[in-house]
């Protein structure tokens, strides 16, 4: 549901962080050819490897973290990286440029430890196993060269013979000889190998394979998401830390503000969020876009409340924390609860008022509830766009790892996973409003609502609609001549393992070699380290059809929409099916399935064997556009709450 | 049904012991839970037993050990551990519990043990053995089968007896056995507690092998039991509900053999995570890393596993020292200097 960031918003994140006189000084050639410098970055620098800043190394960063892809390190880092608690290293051309503004009088309060020398490494001993000579011979027939250049660009980039790199220098760096042997693996899997300093994969063919010792770990890529897990405590230390470090600005500055209205009949409308929709990239954010533009144009006054910096869950009374106010469309800073409710009166008797919690990530139940009393509001809508009111981890994702369906709260999986602390506080915050306000809730698709209804404390006659968030609207399809050729299998947007990236990229790579088929991916940023066809498609505000626009062009036939969480609403599924696309999913993916079910657009599989055994038996192949003869669909999108308002 | 449950273990133990004890008062409020501590707590760390997860302590030099200092010193930290569960054990059976439990510190419950309990209407003894299926991988083979041949059949981080009838007499014998044989001495065919319980079916009658997948569940089988979560949220161990896990070797030794044998099945992976915030969460900065009391003779010198071994082997020894600990003139210690076995003043 997320949208690719634009790059103008790319460039207002990068600008927080930019260092312009350090890159002109560093690299001349940009100052010299007189190109803006931040632009340079994000545009080629990046790329290039050149740093942003004395304070990041991009080269560094990216090599820190293989998983990123082709992205841009330092926007990566801003974003989300120092989130995920990694770590940058500062430019080499960071300490010489720190001195040289120093010396020019330019005094910073802050500067580089002193280089610390290392002590000369003692000579390498001789390696035991067999001479280099019979190791060559026997690497040799095992080695995959052209696995070892497409894992290693660096030796690829240098020209250095493969096998010598790998024998000599190769594995001591922890470099696979072929994509089914790992290094590291097999030196933690045999310490008694790792003990004599041999070669592991020599070890492996003299000796290991023929002992039953395996190659290295299979333990698929869940394992590496727990390994990345970070405590929630540790979550919420980082978002005290830095809500503490938000300013408010005085309440004249938000009186002042909320004075300028465009309903002279006091109208109003108020959403909370878990961030400012205006500046934050999005489902939710495009949603409550959809929405604001919506009461705007019914006259409409529209304060959307969040919380300043990122909030994990539900805040407790105790946490006392500033609340960002946009008021109609434009940010006006962040003030003291006790001010906003201050600044809010009831409107006049007739006035139309009302509001809609789309999440209440970062907010207090008390501090909505007296907010909305303050605006003599107690009649609204709450949205679930994901499941925050049942549960802290809102995507229902035990651990990050698998969709779990809110298991009751006292259940051992609950005990295991690292949102269990937390989910009594976010229920029990939901209650209250639930018990104090006038609430309609509001699902996106009825597979949330069941899900939601099966599983919430909320009163069993808690009024309910359903309202999607986009529907299909049929069109003639765009006269394109049938293509010959091999089915064509896509996977869209982020590769990330909760939108199922790693069963994609596992199916491509086993069907690389396969005719029958041929395999893309469809996004705004390529991936590091895969073999199979990537194509640029970014969706922004202004190019909302350029994915459905991508697949119709494209001819692609089927799209692997495999989902490891509950999606409430899913706009991929959507737009694919308006492309007539065919869709393969699995069972737990929520909307994504229903839709595929209910609506006829592919098949809902129990599972990645099943997904393998459609390829390999070819019965995928029933999908292709040739035989489907598939329908056509647009878009309509929906205004949200303003859609459900009587008389709107 | 009066049930004592308890542990055995040193205060470098006390955060894993605190895990464990935190599940069972969880699960089984109306246990009475008793704390064996084989040791004596660290300076700069306060031990107020009233605010721990436990309802009792008793300390082993308590246990009425004949000639307690120098029993101790014959074992190292792990054989005098596990040698202490035998006299409480024992003792425990006429302390008017009808059924008594030990679990090692780093055992966890992740649900109630009452079908353990059920069992124990009829069954007197119950043991829980490595393995329940057979390997066929050769190096599963190596790593578990042979292993449990080495080291004993059953694993001896959990069992369970009636206070009565066989289960007690069960109890005196083991109580018999570790106060004299509870050594790290493969050779001899002794593993500490567990090689003895090699015996137990053939010495017992109502002994129960539970053959339940939940129970136990620790790197040395996960290459024969698989892990799921189901809808409800319960933790499945080849479809039984997982009772619980020994999580044995926390630290590089234990992921290594973890990740070997339960490879992609995760939420092996999601229990551990889920104990390493645990342990992390109840560990007191103020006990040294691998702090034992009685790893030092009186004036500090740490005490070597061969010093143990002489004066184990030697009963004029034992007899001229009856306290090896003390490191005044003229006691073991002196004597280990005389004979070169250790730097110092010979006394």
């Amino acid at each position: 549901m997320a949208d690719e960031a634009s790059l103008d918003h790319v460039y207002r994140i990068l600008s927080t962080a930019f260092d312009a006189t350090f890159y002109r000084l560093v690299y001349p050639d940009i100052a010299q050819a007189g190109i803006e410098p931040l632009r340079h970055y994000a545009d080629a620098g990046w790329r290039e490897g050149r740093d942003p800043t004395a304070w990041f190394s991009t080269r560094a960063y990216r090599d820190a973290n293989p998983d990123l892809g082709e992205v841009d390190p330092f926007h990566h880092y801003l974003t989300a990286g120092w989130r995920e608690g990694r770590s940058p290293e500062p430019s080499v051309h960071g300490a010489p440029y720190l001195w040289r503004q120093a010396d020019a009088g330019h005094a910073t309060d802050w500067g580089f430890d002193r280089p610390r020398t290392r002590p000369p490494s003692p000579p390498r001993p001789p390696v035991p196993g067999p001479g280099p000579d019979a190791a060559r011979a026997l690497v040799e027939p095992e080695f995959d060269t052209d696995f070892y250049l497409w894992a290693n660009r660096d030796i690829a980039e240098l020209g250095i013979e493969p096998l010598n790199h790998f024998l000599h220098t190769g594995w001591r760096e922890g470099r696979d000889p072929r994509r089914d042997f790992s290094v590291s693996d097999y030196l933690e899997l045999n310490p008694d190998v790792a003990a004599v300093g041999m070669n592991p994969f020599v070890h492996w063919l003299l000796a290991g394979r023929a002992e039953g010792r395996v190659a290295g770990y299979d333990l698929g890529f869940r394992y590496q998401v727990l390994q990345r897990l970070e405590p929630m405590a540790d979550r919420l230390a980082l978002a005290a830390e830095r809500a503490a470090k938000v300013r408010t600005k005085p309440a004249n500055i938000l009186v002042e503000a909320l004075a300028g209205r465009r309903s002279a009949a006091g109208d109003l409308h108020i959403t909370f969020s878990h961030d400012d929709y205006t500046t934050n990239v999005g489902g939710v954010q495009l949603c409550i876009q959809r929405e604001a533009a919506a009461m705007a144009a019914l006259g409409r006054d529209h304060l959307h409340l969040h919380p300043p910096s990122h909030w994990p869950i539900v805040r407790g009374s105790g946490d006392v924390a500033a609340l960002g106010v946009v008021w109609n469309g434009k940010p006006i800073g962040a003030f003291p609860a006790v001010d906003l409710i201050a600044a809010l009166k009831p409107g006049p008797a007739k006035a139309r008022r009302g509001f809609a919690i789309h999440n209440l990530l970062g907010h207090a139940p008390d501090e909505v509830i007296a907010i909305l009393g303050a605006a003599g509001m107690g009649a609204g809508h709450i949205w679930l766009h994901d499941f925050t009111s049942l549960c802290a981890g809102y995507h229902l994702m035990r651990n990050e790892v698998a969709d779990c369906g809110a298991p009751p709260p006292d259940s051992p999986a609950c005990g295991l996973c690292v949102y269990g602390p937390y989910r009594a506080a976010q229920v029990a915050a939901h209650a209250r409003l639930f018990e104090a306000l006038d609430l309609t809730v509001v699902a996106p698709s009825r597979s949330t609502y069941e899900l939601w209804r099966a599983r919430t404390t909320a009163p069993a006659d808690q009024p309910h609609l359903i309202a999607p968030l986009a529907r299909l609207v049929p069109r003639e399809a765009t006269a394109t001549p049938a293509r010959q050729g091999p089915l064509r299998v896509a996977f869209l947007g982020m590769p990330s393992p909760h939108k199922g990236w790693p069963a994609f990229r596992d199916l491509a790579e086993r069907f690389e070699d396969d005719p029958r088929y041929e395999f893309l991916h469809l996004a705004s940023a390529p991936v590091k380290g895969i073999r199979f066809a990537f194509h640029k498609v970014a969706v922004t505000a202004k190019r909302p059809r350029a994915m459905l626009d991508a697949l119709e062009t494209l001819g692609i036939d089927v799209a692997i929409l495999w989902s490891l969480c509950r999606e409430t609403f899913s706009f991929t599924v959507h737009e694919v099916a308006a492309a007539g696309v065919a869709i393969l999913t699995r069972p737990d993916s929520g909307n994504i399935a229903a839709f595929t079910d209910e609506g006829g657009h592919g098949r809902v599989l129990s599972g990645e064997d099943e997904l393998f055994g459609l390829f390999e038996r070819g019965e995928v192949l029933a999908l292709s556009r040739a035989i489907r003869q598939p329908a056509h669909f647009d878009l309509a999108y929906s205004a949200l709450t303003v859609d459900l308002l009587e008389g709107a | 049904m009066k049930v004592l449950c308890f542990s055995s273990f040193t205060f470098s133990y006390l955060n894993r012991a605190r895990v464990l004890y935190q599940t069972l008062r969880k699960f089984h409020p109306d246990w009475e839970l008793a704390a064996l501590i084989t040791d004596r707590p660290p300076l700069g760390f306060h031990f107020d037993a009233a605010r721990e997860p436990f309802d009792r302590v008793v300390w082993a030099e308590d246990l009425g050990i004949e000639a307690f200092p120098g029993w101790l010193f014959k074992h190292d930290v792990v054989e005098a551990c596990t040698a202490v569960k035998g006299p409480f054990l024992h003792q425990a059976c006429a302390s008017g519990a009808d059924i008594v439990i030990y679990l090692d510190p780093d055992t966890a419950l992740f649900a109630p043990l009452d079908p353990l309990i059920e069992r124990l209407r009829t069954a007197e003894i119950a043991l829980t053995p490595h393995l329940l299926d057979p390997n066929t991988d050769r190096a599963a083979i190596l790593d578990h089968d042979l292993s449990a041949s080495r080291t004993g059949i059953f694993n001896l981080g959990f069992v369970a007896v009636r206070a009565t009838g066989e289960g007690a007499r069960f109890a005196a014998w083991w109580n018999d056995r570790l106060l004299d044989y509870c050594y790290d001495d493969i050779p001899m065919g002794l593993f500490v507690d567990q090689r003895w319980c090699d015996h137990v079916p053939a010495l017992f009658s109502h002994v129960d092998i539970i053959r339940d997948p939940g129970f136990n569940v620790a790197s040395w089988n996960l290459s024969q039991r698989r892990l799921a979560i189901d809808g409800q949220g319960a933790i499945l161990v080849n479809g039984s509900p997982l009772r619980f896990w020994h999580f044995t070797k926390l630290g590089p030794t234990g992921d290594v053999m973890t990740k070997r044998y339960a490879g992609d099945n995760y939420p092996v992976y999601e229990i551990w995570r889920w104990y390493k915030d645990q342990v992390t969460a109840a560990t007191d900065p103020s006990i040294p890393t691998r702090y034992w009391a009685y790893d030092q003779f009186s004036d500090g010198t740490p005490i070597a596993r061969a010093h143990r071994l002489v004066y184990r082997e030697r009963p004029d020894l034992q007899a001229a020292f009856p306290d090896p600990f003390d490191a005044r003139p003229g006691g073991f210690r002196s004597w280990l200097a005389r004979e070169g076995l250790i730097d110092g003043e010979v006394g």
